[in-house]
């Protein structure tokens, strides 16, 4: 098995006012990494026109191109449509699944979706009292239940798990701790945990921090555009992937 | 006059909420009559943007429009892991 180069970045937020900015900043990017992962909030009101402007920007780029969304792409209740023709344009759009892709002999596993929220281990809300805190967190159960499904059937060389929210508090550091319960659940990472990946890869926090590990040692990196402040990263997966 | 705390919190609701602007990582200052914003977008549109949603939620006030142009370089090194 071999090293994979895997470009990374989320919160791009286009719009028709950022048009084709984007879009330059991915020239060459075919001779940095082998794919190109984008974790949520392609959008800033989640609108039709505006995911057209994504499906043009990240469309026909010469590396397969994973996304998921995140919360401002549901803002309209157009993330159905987005999805659709983010699809139409070659883009591999995850909603609690996964995607096999063979890169020249290496198979990368790229798992996930949008995540949610709900707090981290011990400061976290639980499925107790009104109905509208049981959704809350049922929702996020739910999602983690079926990134575990997920990740138990996916067999790959190499397992990255894409999301908007973070599975982790570690890159959250530079955000108001009050609000780390609309930033992302443990159960995220707990769910990642127990079935094994090489890396989680997500957004969300623009005042966040890159780097941070899950409690099982899964390398975790936050990829808002305002934190790493270029237009994406790349990670070097080494040959030995973890199972 | 108003407590500047509910001043700063209804400004911050109304950039989040605004269709407009839809913005949430924005930080809302409230000291006296005077309203800091500092935060980072995409472009010179949006900075305005945010400056108007925050002089209508606030008026009266003047308001100070700190946000900054997110500027995006080249990638860097990759990382190894
Ligand atoms: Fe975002
Ligand atoms: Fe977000």
């Amino acid at each position: 098995m071999r090293a994979l180069r895997i470009a990374a970045v989320a919160d791009i937020h286009l719009g028709e006012d950022i048009r084709g900015h984007y879009r330059k900043k991915l020239e060459g990017i075919e001779h940095r990494a082998e794919v190109l992962l984008v974790g949520g909030d392609l959008t800033r009101h989640g609108t039709i026109e505006e995911g057209q402007v994504v499906a043009d920007e990240l469309g026909d780029l010469p590396i397969p191109v994973v996304a998921v969304l995140g919360n401002h792409d549901y803002h309209s209740d157009a993330d159905r449509e987005i999805a659709a023709m983010l699809r139409d344009a070659g883009i591999i759009v995850l909603d609690d699944d996964a995607v096999v892709i063979p890169l020249d002999g290496t198979r990368l596993g790229v798992a996930g979706g949008k995540g949610f929220g709900g707090g981290f281990a011990g400061k976290c809300a639980s499925e107790f009292g009104e109905p509208e805190t049981k959704a809350f967190v049922r929702h996020t159960k739910d999602i983690a239940e079926r990134w575990r499904h997920v990740l138990k059937n996916l067999d790959a060389d190499h397992r990255v798990v894409l999301s908007h929210y973070s599975p982790v508090k570690d890159t959250l550091a530079g955000e108001p701790p009050e609000i780390y319960p609309f930033l992302g659940s443990y159960l995220l990472a707990e769910a990642a945990d127990a079935e094994g990946a090489d890396l989680i890869v997500h957004g969300h926090a623009h005042l966040g921090t890159e780097k941070g590990m899950t409690p099982g040692g899964i390398r975790v990196r936050n990829v808002a555009l305002p934190v790493i402040g270029h237009s994406y990263v790349v990670y070097c997966l080494d040959g030995e992937g973890v199972h | 006059m108003e407590t500047p705390q509910y001043v700063a919190a209804r400004i911050q609701r109304a950039l989040a909420e605004d269709e407009r602007t839809n913005e949430l990582g924005i930080r809302v200052d409230v000291r006296g009559d005077q309203v800091f914003l500092r935060g980072q977008v995409s472009c010179e549109e949006r900075r305005h943007g945010i400056e108007d949603v925050a002089r209508e939620a606030a008026p009266g006030l003047t308001v100070h429009n700190e946000v900054q142009l997110l500027e995006v370089s080249d990638p860097g090194e990759e990382e190894h892991l």
